[in-house]
């Protein structure tokens, strides 16, 4: 039973420690004064405008258009990180150092280590550097979230290939078969289901870089949502948004309904040693490969993303120049003065966020659960209504780009760190929030069912809330290290901290100063990473949750 | 220790052994699971390893078959020492050894075909090998494999619906097709009922003709029954080693026996 | 693979950037609504095309990095930029050359706007620019010349610093946004592309009850094209000179250019070189624009 889960010294816990040190962080740097009055006329209209979206043909075409651009770029970036996950899962993981090349852990250890650079980088950073190898070409956009997000790929992939069961292989290795071979015969099908459903939850994940992407210019919804916040029409914008909705509703539905046809442990979830090994429920693998089939061609079509400038001499010199114009990093006593508050300001700004997501997603992650209504009673019809509408919030959260969170908060917060943190909270509310509830949704039932002819209030908060509490913590602390990377987002529309800086250095061209800024950023990132790792193993169970892979997301 | 008369003479003159165990001693750490192990095996013998648990019967099997290699001395495969650094060369020595599982080992989520398939995979290309999984290669030979344990109409099944036994001869089916010089069985009957297991014994024998044969068993009837020599290990040694004729009931209880 | 298999990937791969076919590329910085360029473009593509005798294609961009960045790496041949960007772009690419620009570039202006309600007055002399301190303020791009270089400029001249507002400035991606926020009072005041402005006003899209000029900066050089050196080996070497003669040729008594002349909000255009922009590089340095 998991009761026993929830850590004695609670109280004492350094996670708590941190948090208080972030909020006085935050508190002590919130610029005088934060809110903006002014702003609600504006305000009022953009919400207003919700009711009355733009339907003109016209518009319905250039939605159409930006809706597939989106769809088409996160399909293919997905394809690609899917590939790069693969050959990387393979390279990184444990059991292939053994078999291969048993001895070298040094290797191994360096190849992980690589593998974390992209990961620390978030996708729209990759997008500008590309932006100044391949210009607008829409090879940026899939490449930017190819490469970090083939990173996060390929970490958990090699989590789940020295998870899965190595006795098949051991067995056709000792046989005389080559060790790729055996791989592909003894590893990989046993896998394979669980890294499908990772690739599905990926693609979740690419479709919402996919809209970010957009505002660096890439197109798509992301472009057009931008650009009718910033020209103020709000009709529009609100046509962009409902389609947006519609395509991120559509494919979260699907991909939650194909990972449970497969029979996956959903990624809450904290499973207890090795994977098993799942099987599919009808033909979803027939499904799966037709779709993919159609889709991956038509998107690799409809964007047509001129690869040939990959390997072109042109990319070279201008990679050359790049290097030459960002290095060494401008790293004098004058930016490093700038740059240490900017970087607690920063820091502040995830601790904030992922204090507004976890709260709010475990707030929300109760009713938004299928299994909910039965705990309180409420087999009403509008119990059905409620839960709708608090995926419907949870939906709408997540959904909506960060950045354009943020810019929604410009309206009545003046620019700082707050309407960025606010931006992030709300946005991993979104995501973290329909993650708990299917964590709850897959509770075990039995030591509820040991609370008979108990209250329903008694059976939540002795069965269901220590049940779900530490996954949902461990999971929040995880996240906490995405919205890290993801303050660099709203600091490009203006929300303050080391983002923002980076903004005004994007803009005057200042390489060497955006070089220091990035490693900044990309320390804070790994430092976040350490602690959060570090907090989650103090979690006991946190143990589980890190070595599970499953559990990785992602942003 | 009690070293009683050494293989049977009609074999040790017919030819080279197959394999040669010479002065292996093997730790986990610093715990000697193995203390000077000294055996030599002619071809067309069968041989049950038998001994209490912990004695370290599989770790003598996972030496033979190259899973683990000694801390010091030597195994020696028709006459070649198993620890060749040429990774191609070990693998082209380790497809004359076959090895049956107690947990059968199999890759559970693949159809029958490419189980027993997995036999072939060392002497085919590793682009044959691949196509393979889409177009299965080399269906007669699975099928004959097949037939022969009993299974001919189980060819394109999926492997985790089959029963235990079943699963089992799908496995000596996959040993059939690799068709080794050395076969090894670590428990192979310990998780089937009595039926079941001399149905795989008999299976086991027969198509261990002309293969030398080395089973580890904790049933000591079977041992002795399909068997014709025994080696007994306890603690790490060789207790007694000689053949099932010669081998006196005393000295089976004092290989089992408790320590006081 | 065979061989012919392989050159037919080759070929493949090879389509898109055949190097015949490559039309000129024109581009602008979005300094406005995006649906205007893109009309506004599409004309000036097809007289381009009449007059060069090349094939001429408008590219949209979506912020003024980009059209820098797109510059650079060759992605644009032929880019209106603003004075800040044009500067920008031509350190970036040795060679770039700036061809014409419209007459009111040479005597550029910006506009400090104010809301009405915010009780600010306007003002005759740049030392007035001190009444913002304490005031809530936007800025344009990040990068536009009318709407953020020379205006915190202006500032700085008159001893206003970006941490004498209330609260930090924004910075609203165009002109048009500018207007609007100061308009609804989201801002008490900010700064922006006089020209814009006019074009606005003339239309009817400004509401004077609630916004009104404070003060109109002194003049200095803005939007000019710039021509990517790159297009001289592909079309030769006058090519320079070819472009710079289409947009001096345009005619306010020809209907078809006249309403070009008109989209860009000018009588004709004029002559204008890359010297003319020492003034914006040195205040660009001086701001901290250009490292």
């Amino acid at each position: 039973m998991s009761v026993q889960t929830v850590p004695r010294s609670f109280l004492l816990n350094p996670l708590l420690l941190l948090l208080g040190v972030g909020l006085f962080l935050i508190l002590s740097r919130v610029e005088q004064p934060w809110f903006n009055p002014d702003g609600w006329p504006l305000l009022a209209q953009f919400l207003s405008a919700s009711l009355q979206p733009d339907l003109s043909a016209e518009l319905l075409m250039i939605t159409v258009d930006a809706t597939l651009v989106t769809l088409a770029y996160a399909v293919c970036g997905t394809f690609l990180s899917v590939l790069l996950g693969l050959v990387g899962g393979l390279g990184s993981s444990a059991i292939w150092w053994e078999l291969v090349l048993p001895g070298q852990k040094g290797i191994w250890l360096v190849l992980r280590g690589l593998l974390a650079i992209p990961r620390g980088i978030h996708e729209i950073i990759w997008g500008i550097f590309f932006v100044n190898l391949w210009g607008l070409d829409p090879l940026v956009a899939v490449v930017a979230i190819a490469l970090p997000f083939g990173a996060i790929t390929a970490k958990v992939f090699s989590e789940i290939l020295d998870e899965t069961p190595r006795q098949p292989l051991l067995t056709l290795i000792q046989s005389g078969v080559s060790p790729f071979v055996a791989v592909v015969y003894g590893l990989l099908p046993q896998a394979f289901l669980n890294l499908l459903s990772y690739g599905f939850y990926r693609f979740e994940c690419s479709l919402r870089s996919a809209a970010v992407l957009g505002i660096i210019g890439a197109g798509g919804l992301g472009y057009q949502i931008l650009l009718s916040l910033q020209s103020l029409r709000y009709n529009q914008l609100w046509t962009f948004f409902y389609a947006l909705l519609l395509l991120n509703g559509t494919v979260d539905l699907l991909s939650a309904l194909l990972r449970r046809r497969l029979g996956c442990t959903p990624r809450i979830a904290l499973p207890q040693g090795k994977l098993r090994s799942v099987r599919p429920q009808g033909p979803v693998l027939l499904v799966v490969s037709l779709g993919l089939g159609l889709l991956v061609p038509f998107c690799f079509w409809y964007i047509h993303p001129d690869v040939s400038k990959l390997w072109a001499p042109h990319t070279g010199e201008l990679l050359a120049q790049l290097g030459q114009s960002a290095f060494p990093p401008e790293l004098t006593m004058t930016t490093l003065q700038q740059l240490l508050p900017l970087a607690l300001q920063t820091l502040g700004m995830s601790v904030l966020a992922i204090l507004v997501a976890g709260v709010g997603g475990v707030l929300l992650s109760f009713p938004a659960a299928s299994n909910f209504r039965r705990f309180l009673g409420m087999d009403a019809p509008w119990g059905w209504l409620f839960l709708l509408g608090v995926r419907g919030v949870l939906l709408l959260f997540r959904t909506i780009p960060a950045p354009i969170w943020a810019l929604v908060f410009l309206f009545v917060l003046f620019p700082g760190i707050l309407p960025g943190a606010l931006a992030l909270g709300i946005h991993n509310l979104g995501i973290l929030g329909r993650l708990m509830a299917e964590g709850i949704e897959n509770l075990d039932q039995r030591p509820l069912q040991a609370l008979p002819g108990a209250s329903p209030l008694v059976v939540f908060s002795y069965g269901v809330l220590p049940a779900t509490l530490p996954g949902a913590l461990a999971y929040t602390l995880y996240r906490w290290e995405v919205c890290m990377r993801e303050t660099v987002l709203v600091g490009l529309v203006g929300a303050g901290g080391l983002g923002r800086l980076l903004s005004e250095q994007l803009s005057s061209f200042d390489y060497r100063g955006m070089t220091a800024t990035l490693s900044v950023l990309i320390l804070l990132t790994f430092l976040v990473d350490v602690l959060s790792t570090q907090v989650r193993n103090q979690l006991r169970y946190g143990i589980n949750t890190r070595k599970s892979g499953i559990i990785k997301g992602g942003s | 220790m009690l070293r009683l008369n050494r293989s049977p003479d009609r074999l040790a003159k017919s030819s080279e052994p197959h394999l040669q165990v010479q002065g292996v001693t093997y730790c986990y750490g610093n715990t000697a699971a193995l203390t000077d192990i000294n055996l030599t095996l002619y071809p067309g013998e069968r041989v049950a390893l038998i001994g209490p648990s912990g004695a370290g019967k599989s770790t003598l099997l996972k030496l033979l078959n190259g899973t683990l290699t000694p801390t010091t001395g030597t195994v020696s495969v028709l006459g070649v020492p198993l620890a060749d650094p040429n990774p191609r060369r070990r693998r082209a020595l380790q497809q004359q050894i076959g090895t049956v599982y107690q947990q059968f080992h199999l890759v559970e989520n693949l159809r029958v075909i490419h189980n027993v398939n997995a036999g072939q995979l060392g002497r085919w290309p590793w682009y044959q090998a691949l196509w393979s999984l889409v177009w299965p290669q080399g269906i007669e030979t699975a099928r004959q494999a097949l037939a022969r344990v009993g299974l001919p109409d189980k060819l394109y099944s999926r492997t985790d619906r089959l029963s235990g036994g079943e699963q089992q001869r799908v496995a000596i089916a996959r040993i059939l097709v690799q068709d080794p010089a050395i076969l090894l069985a670590d428990e192979p009957i310990s998780n089937l009922d009595p039926a079941r297991s001399h149905e795989v014994m008999t299976l086991l024998t027969h198509c261990g003709q002309g293969k030398t044969l080395i089973m580890s068993l904790h049933a000591l009837e079977f041992a002795q029954t399909y068997c014709e020599r025994l080696v007994g290990l306890r603690e790490g040694k060789i207790f007694f080693d000689g053949l099932v004729t010669a081998i006196t009931p005393q000295q089976i209880t004092q290989l089992y026996r408790l320590e006081p | 693979m065979s061989q012919s298999r392989r050159a037919l990937l080759g070929f493949l791969l090879a389509l898109p950037v055949s190097a015949q076919a490559k039309p000129l590329v024109i581009g602008a910085i979005p300094d406005q609504d995006p649906e205007l360029l893109q009309r506004l473009y599409g004309k000036l593509a097809r007289y381009l095309e009449t007059e060069l005798g090349v094939a001429v294609v408008y590219k949209p961009v979506t912020d003024y990095v980009a059209a820098v960045t797109a510059f650079r790496v060759g992605d644009l041949d032929l880019v209106w930029f603003g004075g800040l960007t044009g500067v920008q772009a031509r350190l970036q690419v040795p060679g770039a050359q700036a061809l014409a620009q419209r007459e009111i570039d040479a005597q550029f202006h910006s506009l400090f706007m104010g809301n009405k309600k915010s009780g600010l007055r306007p003002f005759q002399d740049l030392k007035g620019l001190a009444s913002l301190k304490g005031r809530t303020f936007t800025f344009g791009s990040e990068s536009s010349t009318s709407g953020r270089l020379m205006p915190q400029f202006f500032l700085q001249q008159a001893g206003v610093n970006l941490e004498d507002f209330k609260g930090q400035p924004g910075f609203a991606n165009s002109h048009d946004t500018t207007l609007r926020l100061v308009e609804a009072g989201s801002y008490e005041a900010g700064a922006m592309n006089e020209q814009v402005f006019l074009k606005r006003s003339e239309t009817g899209a400004v509401d004077y009850t609630r916004i009104q000029v404070l003060w109109r900066s002194p003049a200095y050089y803005d939007y000019h094209w710039v021509l990517n050196p790159t297009v001289q080996a592909r079309y030769g070497a006058k090519f320079a000179e070819r472009v710079q003669t289409a947009f001096l040729q345009l005619d306010l008594k020809v209907p078809a250019q006249k309403e070009i002349l008109g989209l860009f909000g000018t009588q004709r255009f004029i002559r204008t070189q890359n010297r003319n922009y020492a003034q914006i590089e040195q205040v660009a340095r001086q701001i901290g624009k250009i490292k």
